[in-house]
């Protein structure tokens, strides 16, 4: 189960990534033949999450922020769309869309003829409404805030009032 | 101590809600000695209940119910909207509640004057701003300056502003009328962990429960209020948490659920003697929805701002209030200082790819901006119900009608220029505007005083001009906008009301 998870995990970093090597049509199909796709699980991730999957990271594109907060807010979607028939319809319409618009399927696409792709889309309802779904699964994972320097919660801390809330140094004038 | 009261009793006044505009009249009347049953749609949070988890915090606090058109924000708790406003407290202005006067017709709007002025109503405020504790009146002392509230009187300076505070909120500064001075935590918006910021859950509401006069029911949903023969109310039907259906009878009833649910008790209180829904003769209820122009600006600042650190909102700027038709429009807005978390940064800043993650890359350096205008009345701005669509309890869904009108859009286009221009002084990199940022959580005008009872639902007391013992105290009430946040307006207008309340029932007149 745990290599299960690990694979998936493996091969969906690698999507949001968009390294070429898995992220290929090709080369995908070198890797199953290979011996090391005995380890990946049935659901390797398929076309349409590698779509959703780049999505995410070129909807917001921070280098600090872990692949895993990625494939989190991925995961999230996907599952949140198997309960949600409007929201699965609207995942299903834009991997249509994208597919359409580009030189060949979304996924298969170098970055730069993806962020293309997006950009032609970008004044469509489900470019917004997906969007709107990334955002708030993934600025309100942790790791993210980390990354950002926003700490969260802060009551448990007492607050700001002796932590800085009226340090602000680089104003021209100071006080009143 | 709580009081309870007999279903059948109908010398006790029903209060519906337990917001700034329920949770105040009900607490005042209770204290004249008025017997008072609150029904409250909602749960009655503690203290521990409020977390530092805007999404969470959210589903607890929300009134999140089908509802259809554009989004508003109204809250489904004991305490209501006091538990997530921001406790900015400006008083309106003379000229405020003299829209139609001092303004003239305006095109595609249903202006009125109020009909009571600001001379009226000022020992009002002077009431409910004690009660509120709102700093810098009343010798209550100044709130502290956050870092984003010294960035923008800064940049207020720099600009020539003149009138500029960290104060008028009603968020304690020092420790008052048994709540604790704030910490500046930040997440006002979620309720406040201490109970620093004023809210009816932890004032109004055990203060009336202390008087012996007052019962509050929680999770007690009215769904229509009863009349007799003659047209006077007699009672509020209400559902309990398992879906059955109580009638509290009532000498008098006070109606304050926020827009949506006032227009819908009233709407689906319709009877023979009130075909077009209660106390609307005038065909007035559920238009001249007002919500404010609001709009959010942001930048990048060259240093640390770390707005997060304090309250969410820390300070106001006045000089834009006044009405100076030569800006090109009507009435005036305030600009007050804003700090959100990610999750909203990123939807206020919009776009997508490289540059919206480079602003959130630089969250710490963002220095936070909002803007809270007058919005004229219009008639297509309003709650209808589609009658085929129910929601859980049986209930029609509410639909909400709402578009800018022009005026709102040139206060838009100067405000935003002012704001960019506010945060470019201090070396603000890269502006984001953004239109509506709030909008939906300040609502008004559906059950509007007027002086004249074909303008509008209610007269200069809140009572409605058809039933003598049925009112309205929320903020349904404002006969037009202004520009200011409105919760202070709504305490001191219930506060007013309570006293009307019981002066006409001294004269056997309720």
């Amino acid at each position: 189960m745990d290599t299960e998870v690990t694979s998936r995990r493996r091969f969906l970093v690698a999507a949001i990534a968009g390294s070429g090597a898995i992220a290929s049509g090709l080369n995908l199909t070198l890797i199953r033949s290979a011996s090391a796709w005995a380890e990946a699980p049935a659901d390797a991730p398929t076309d349409t999450t590698r779509t959703l999957a780049r999505m995410v990271r070129l909807y917001y594109p921070h280098d600090s922020v872990p692949d895993d907060v990625y494939v989190q807010t991925v995961d999230s979607i996907l599952s949140a769309a198997a309960s949600d028939v409007q929201l699965q319809e609207l995942l299903d319409g834009a991997y249509v869309a994208l597919d359409a618009v580009g030189a060949g399927r979304f996924a298969d696409l170098d970055t730069a003829a993806q962020l293309s792709a997006m950009t032609k889309l970008q004044d469509e309802g489900f470019f917004t409404a997906i969007k709107f779904q990334v955002l708030g699964r993934f600025y309100a994972h942790p790791e993210v805030w980390k990354a950002i320097n926003y700490p969260g919660s802060s009551v448990e801390h007492g607050g700001y009032v002796d932590r800085g809330f009226s340090d602000i140094d680089w104003l021209p004038e100071r006080g009143r | 101590m709580s009081q309870q009261f007999k279903l059948n009793d109908a010398s006790v006044v029903v209060v519906i809600g337990s917001g700034a505009g329920g949770g105040t009249v009900a607490n005042e009347l209770a204290q004249k000695g008025i017997d008072v049953v609150c029904l409250e749609a909602g749960k009655r949070l503690a203290l521990a209940d409020v977390v530092n988890d805007p999404g969470l915090m959210m589903q607890k606090l929300g009134w999140n119910d089908t509802r259809r058109g554009t989004p508003i924000y109204t809250c489904k708790t004991v305490g209501g909207t006091t538990m997530r406003w921001s406790g900015i407290t400006p008083r309106f202005q003379t000229h405020e509640f003299k829209a139609l006067s001092t303004y003239g017709e305006m095109p595609d709007t249903t202006l009125i004057d109020w009909p009571i002025t600001l001379e009226e109503l000022e020992p009002y405020y002077d009431k409910a701003e004690d009660k509120m504790g709102v700093t810098g009146t009343h010798g209550i002392p100044p709130s502290a300056e956050t870092n984003n509230y010294k960035l923008l009187k800064a940049a207020a300076k720099k600009l020539g502003y003149k009138e500029y505070t960290s104060t008028r909120t009603a968020i304690n500064s020092v420790a008052r009328d048994g709540r604790a001075a704030c910490r500046q935590i930040g997440f006002c918006h979620s309720g406040c962990a201490i109970g620093a910021k004023w809210s009816t859950l932890y004032t109004e509401v055990p203060k009336a429960e202390s008087t012996g006069h007052f019962e509050l029911r929680t999770e007690a949903m009215a769904v229509k209020v009863n009349h007799d023969d003659n047209g006077k109310v007699t009672g509020v039907v209400y559902a309990d948490n398992d879906g059955n259906l109580h009638e509290q009878k009532a000498r008098a009833v006070c109606v304050a659920g926020n827009v949506m649910e006032t227009t819908r008790l009233l709407h689906n209180s319709a009877s023979n003697l009130f075909s077009d829904g209660l106390a609307n003769s005038s065909g007035q209820l559920g238009r001249n929805y007002t919500r404010h122009m609001m709009f959010s600006t942001l930048a990048i600042m060259p240093g640390e701002v770390n707005f997060h650190r304090g309250t969410r909102q820390s300070g106001l700027l006045f000089d834009e209030q006044y009405h100076m038709p030569d800006r090109g429009f009507n009435g005036g807005y305030l600009i007050e200082t804003v700090a959100t978390d990610p999750v909203t940064v990123a939807a206020i800043v919009g776009g997508w790819g490289e540059s919206a993650a480079e602003y959130l890359d630089n969250y710490t350096r963002l220095g936070g901006l909002w803007v809270t205008g007058e919005d004229p009345p219009q008639a297509s701005n309003r709650i209808t119900f589609d009658e085929s669509e129910r929601d859980q309890i049986g209930l029609s869904v509410p639909t909400l009608h709402y578009t800018f009108h022009d005026n709102s859009m040139a206060m838009f286009e100067h405000g935003k220029k002012q704001c960019e221009a506010l945060l470019a002084s201090m070396s603000g990199q890269k502006p984001v505007t953004t239109l509506d940022v709030g909008g939906g959580c300040h609502n008004m005008g559906v059950a509007r005083m007027s002086a004249n009872k074909n303008d509008g639902v209610t007269n200069r007391w809140g009572q409605t001009h058809d039933i003598a013992n049925l009112f309205v105290t929320d903020g349904s009430l404002f006969s037009t906008s202004a520009a200011g946040n409105p919760t202070l307006t709504i305490v001191a207008l219930a506060i007013r009301q309570a006293d009307h309340i019981a002066d006409r029932m001294k004269r056997r007149e309720l």
